[in-house]
């Protein structure tokens, strides 16, 4: 009745059923911090390119460029139960024939200190990542991003190949709440409890330009580029 | 500790038992497998592509139903490749398109490029059909059993029969 086997077997039960329990707690404790997300976002520079846009693609086509500006409050998305937060842009544009497209062109692995072992960096990188949150373990200050004409990480291109004067696209601010335990959560369209949607975040709509000739692209590109970044300087 | 083998009764009694144990794990997964609409609706994840989301040995819950929303960009799905034995998990980065004819591009967080390279020859997107399931919960680390019994397969047959030994042996 008491033998080793069975006292191991119970205080493996006991062991699980305790961490289970905690865990479900851990996770339960999301639902009572408030979310209040919020962002600003616009296009800067827009270009429409044809051409390999990775190394791996095998034909040429059109694909675009946007730079953008975005300033995002999500320092309310750090708990104790955040591990990271993934931040992304989409483009988001509707084809001729009524189909809904939707590509990222930027995104971002924010961690909360607690994570920050956990990156993929180089040893400086890493140490200054550290550095930067040191002695704590939440950092809700690196929910604030503040973005000017930034580059995009993702070229947009279409299946069909065309991708030049599309009309009516928009950018969109997104989030993806990584918990230690528990559910992964995303940005919302209500607000559910105490997490509210997200304030803003949506940009205005824009018209893809025509596609650039190879002639002169690179002078074009630099001129625009700090004409606009000039402009959106001002309030 | 032998003595429950004079008895058949008692050895047909701990066979049931071991049995019972057995249809019951199986019958919660198949169980959990029809409420996620997905043939497998717990994983492991078994590489560090999503870091620093997810680890090796992760445990993480799926979902299969489209209740509410498609899936979408955003979303991390576990994906099948056609003659590919390993599902991988990913995020789904460009959707094009809607419903079950929808184009999906898929990318690991931790990787440089897209998964254009790792889906079959010829193949550019996924379909809905090649996903298993979304990710919605997560739990770290509870897997890790699983990568050291596929990795040290000698661990799997010693479990086993150290497990049916104690239950056919165990007098209640």
């Amino acid at each position: 009745m008491h033998s080793s086997f069975t006292r191991l077997q119970n205080v493996f039960g006991f062991f699980t059923t305790v961490a289970f329990v905690l865990g479900a707690f851990i996770a339960a404790t999301d639902l009572g911090s408030a979310r209040t997300p919020s962002g600003v976002i616009k296009t800067d520079n827009i270009q429409v390119v044809k051409g390999r846009p990775h190394y791996y693609s095998s034909k040429k086509e059109e694909y675009a460029i946007i730079r953008f500006s975005l300033e995002a409050d999500l320092s309310s998305l750090f708990t104790w139960n955040t591990k990271q937060l993934f931040v992304y842009v989409t483009a988001d544009w509707t084809s001729p024939g009524g189909t809904n497209n939707s590509a990222v062109i930027w995104d971002s692995i924010i961690t909360n200190p607690s994570a920050d072992h956990l990156q993929n960096l180089g040893p400086v990188a890493m140490k200054k990542l550290k550095k930067s949150a040191e002695g704590k373990s939440i950092a809700p200050e690196r929910g604030l991003l503040k973005l000017k004409n930034q580059k995009p990480k993702y070229q947009i291109t279409h299946p069909s190949g065309k991708i030049a004067e599309t009309a009516d696209v928009t950018l969109k601010l997104h989030y993806n709440v990584q918990p230690w335990v528990g559910v992964l959560t995303w940005n919302m369209d209500k607000p559910l409890g105490v997490w509210n949607a997200m304030r803003g975040g949506v940009s205005d709509l824009f018209t893809l330009p025509a596609l650039k000739s190879k002639d002169g692209k690179g002078k074009d590109t630099k001129d625009k580029s700090s004409t606009k970044s000039k402009k959106s300087k001002k309030p | 500790m032998f003595s429950g083998l004079q008895n058949p009764r008692n050895i047909a009694a701990q066979i049931m038992n071991f049995g019972l144990v057995l249809s019951t794990a199986f019958m919660m997964w198949k169980g959990l497998s029809i409420v996620a609409d997905s043939p497998s609706p717990i994983v492991v994840v078994l590489s560090g592509s999503m870091e620093p989301a997810f680890q090796r040995g992760d445990l993480l819950l799926l979902w299969n139903r489209e209740l509410f929303t498609e899936t979408s960009v955003g979303d991390i799905v576990v994906y099948n490749v056609k003659d590919k034995e390993i599902p991988i998990v990913h995020r789904v980065v460009r959707k094009f398109g809607h419903g079950d004819k929808a184009r999906l591009l898929t990318k690991g967080d931790n990787n440089v490029a897209d998964d254009t390279e790792l889906y079959a020859r010829g193949q550019d997107y996924l379909e809905r059909s090649d996903i298993v399931g979304s990710v919605v919960a997560y739990v770290p680390f509870v897997g890790y059993v699983t990568i050291l019994l596929s990795e040290y397969p000698w661990l799997k047959t010693a479990m086993l029969g150290i497990m049916g030994l104690m239950v056919v042996l165990q007098r209640e």
